[in-house]
């Protein structure tokens, strides 16, 4: 949908959503083949489009548990061509660390996508547009948002899965917060926080709404995420046409209840699927990959009870 | 017509290293530059203050300023660029003002003349703006998150400044507006900036990381230390280099000369190059870094990165001194 044509739709009026849950033993697997056979199976209209890949970089960590991990992206935006996108462009304006460059050498994100002059964009120094945010959840009512984000057809928001301090995890959603661009708001983009972290998920996933999402689940964060947290050896890739499905899929599979979860609860209600019958699940089954993850005190309400599993 | 950072010249590397700030970087700068006199964060792109500023000062830099009609055409779009109530915007459509007010002030400011009016508007824009830690709404959010168990081990009462109005204060910014006060003379201040200096002097103290350097403003959450990173640190520094004997001054240096050799970008590379020499240690040369990078990525054409390169390779400065070296 992206932001020309994005639009809400109510919980009641809503089609099934689509998610496939795929089982990956590590980075080195065949993870283009992966993808195209998911990707495959969703029968998506990119061809002749452009396709804005949305990574989360955070910072270099040679543990490859905080940034979502080149080999996927690459995997994707080789996929995404081969399903005749015109161009695949991957796009972050990372949160915390000003050197954008820094954190993709270190990553050695070139390594896997060729010359990064050519397929990446700083999402914090690109030229901006301001647009009114078509909910408002939150006190923003407008965003300064990057040029590159608001002109692509077809965006695929790509998270790590990690648990995440303040909200509890952090997936497809709230991975969007990396369209807001540093050079208006800073880094961190502070201005999201105090306009409130869930609700200011909900205004910019309104107003960007990625058409897709696949969540890097195969090196995972627990416990005190998104940056100080414990790997987490999880082995799935999730992905799906709609990024509160996925999201949802993502925390059941983490031992959480996406329903107790409060950004994701609001957002069932315009943005997207978060009950399990409303989800065509494919692949592996949610029982199958389950693997709880550790929260920190503040989060234990959201474990998923006897009776959820 | 396409402006291109990259060089008809044999790349760097293979050129025998060549003066990279000379050859490359100053080249480009001046390339960059919109008609309006003004500079995006890439070439073509919309003239923003951040870029404009950046590029004023890395040019102006250097026994003489490397091209006076281009330094003249920022100025004058920095001039127009400026808010009625004083402040600047970091892109065309946003309002109000924000943390690129220092930065225009720096810009347009003169050490050897009086600071005129349109800085002295912004300066009292800056001093007349807190970030929004003292709020009632802000104290009672804190209370709440002392119940629910978050921990944010920092001092609240210590204000510095903010990235954008009505939200915390951060090292960054607060970096930006010390440099500016340390640059006007006392006697140009308005009501407050001495109180403002010190609230932001002891805030970056306070947000320092345990072991020493700086991450973006939390020093430990969930009562974890938070991990130093290479820009804040170095902006810090440079916004205290009047207390270099300080123990936290020297922990935090000496954290970043640590990390120096492990530097996987060219902005942290430049920006602590540039502190290291502005705190008279000895550093190795980043030129040889510096150009494989280029060689590869081009610094992403990224205006503000070639401006903050080319202010590592030259001479310190002057905005940079400690107040006695200035004086001196």
């Amino acid at each position: 949908m992206s932001y020309s044509n994005s639009r809400l739709t109510p919980s009641f009026n809503r089609p099934p959503s689509k998610v496939v849950i795929r089982r990956v033993a590590s980075y080195q697997d065949d993870l283009e083949w992966l993808v195209w056979e998911s990707l495959v199976e969703f029968q998506l209209q990119v061809r002749d489009k452009t396709v804005l890949i949305k990574p989360n970089f955070v910072e270099p960590d040679a543990q490859e548990v905080i940034n979502t991990h080149p080999a996927v992206i690459r995997a994707a935006r080789e996929a995404f061509l081969r399903l005749g996108a015109k161009a695949v462009i991957i796009g972050e304006g990372p949160g915390h660390e000003r050197d954008t460059e820094g954190i993709v050498e270190g990553l050695r994100l070139r390594d896997y996508v060729g010359a990064l002059e050519d397929v990446f964009v700083d999402l914090n120094t690109d030229e901006v547009s301001r647009v009114p945010t078509r909910t408002h959840a939150s006190r923003l009512k407008n965003l300064c948002l990057p040029k590159t984000v608001l002109g692509a057809d077809f965006v695929v928001s790509m998270p790590k899965m990690k648990t995440h301090h303040w909200v509890g995890v952090t997936l497809s959603l709230k991975n969007m917060f990396g369209v807001v661009p540093g050079n208006c708001y800073g880094w961190p983009k502070n201005i999201l926080h105090w306009a409130g972290i869930g609700r200011s998920i909900l205004d910019i996933n309104s107003t960007i709404a990625p058409d897709f999402a696949i969540v890097d689940g195969i090196v995972a964060m627990e416990g005190n995420g998104p940056i100080q947290g414990d790997q987490k050896a999880c082995g799935v890739l999730v992905l799906g046409n709609d990024p509160v499905a996925v999201d949802a899929t993502c925390a059941r599979i983490m031992g959480l209840a996406p329903e107790r979860i409060d950004y994701l609860k609001r957002a069932a209600l315009l943005l997207g699927n978060l009950q399990e019958e409303k989800v065509e699940q494919r692949g592996e089954s949610i029982a199958s990959v389950r693997n709880p993850f550790e929260v920190l005190p503040a989060f234990q309400r959201l474990r998923m009870q006897e009776g959820e599993i | 017509m396409r402006v291109d950072f990259k060089p008809a010249v044999t790349p760097w590397k293979e050129a025998g290293h060549l003066p990279f700030r000379e050859v490359y970087c100053l080249p480009f700068l001046l390339r960059a530059q919109n008609s309006d006199g003004g500079w995006g964060y890439h070439p073509e792109s919309q003239s923003s203050v951040e870029p404009t500023a950046w590029a004023a000062l890395a040019l102006r830099e250097g026994p003489k300023p490397e091209s006076p009609q281009a330094l003249e055409r920022a100025a004058k779009w920095l001039r127009q660029a400026q808010m009625a109530d004083g402040a600047w915007p970091a892109a065309a459509d946003q309002h109000p003002g924000c943390w690129v007010t220092a930065l225009a002030c720096l810009a347009l400011s003169d050490q050897t003349k009086a600071p005129d009016e349109t800085v002295l508007k912004g300066l009292r824009w800056l001093l007349d703006t807190w970030p929004a830690e003292g709020s009632t709404w802000s104290r009672l959010l804190r209370q709440w998150h002392k119940k629910s168990g978050v921990v944010v081990r920092q001092n609240h009462a210590l204000r510095g400044w903010s990235w954008t109005p009505g939200t915390a204060s951060w090292v960054e910014p607060t970096a930006y507006a010390l440099i500016l006060l340390r640059n006007i003379p006392d006697r140009f201040h308005p009501k407050g900036a001495v109180r403002r200096r010190q609230l932001g002097e002891r805030m970056l103290y306070d947000r320092m990381c345990p072991s020493g350097g700086w991450n973006a403003g939390n020093p430990m959450v969930y009562g974890v230390p938070g991990e130093p990173r290479i820009g804040p640190t170095a902006w810090a520094l440079m916004a205290l280099v009047d207390y270099k004997e300080r123990a936290e001054n020297r922990a935090s240096l000496d954290w970043l000369e640590r990390n120096y050799e492990n530097i996987s970008g060219p902005a942290s590379l430049a920006l602590a190059h540039l502190c290291i020499r502005a705190y008279g240690r000895p550093v190795p040369p980043p030129e040889p870094k510096l150009g494989d990078l280029y060689s590869e990525n081009h610094f992403l054409r990224n205006v503000v990165v070639a401006a903050w390169v080319c202010l590592s390779l030259g001479s310190i400065p002057s905005w940079l001194q400690s107040s006695s070296e200035a004086e001196a």
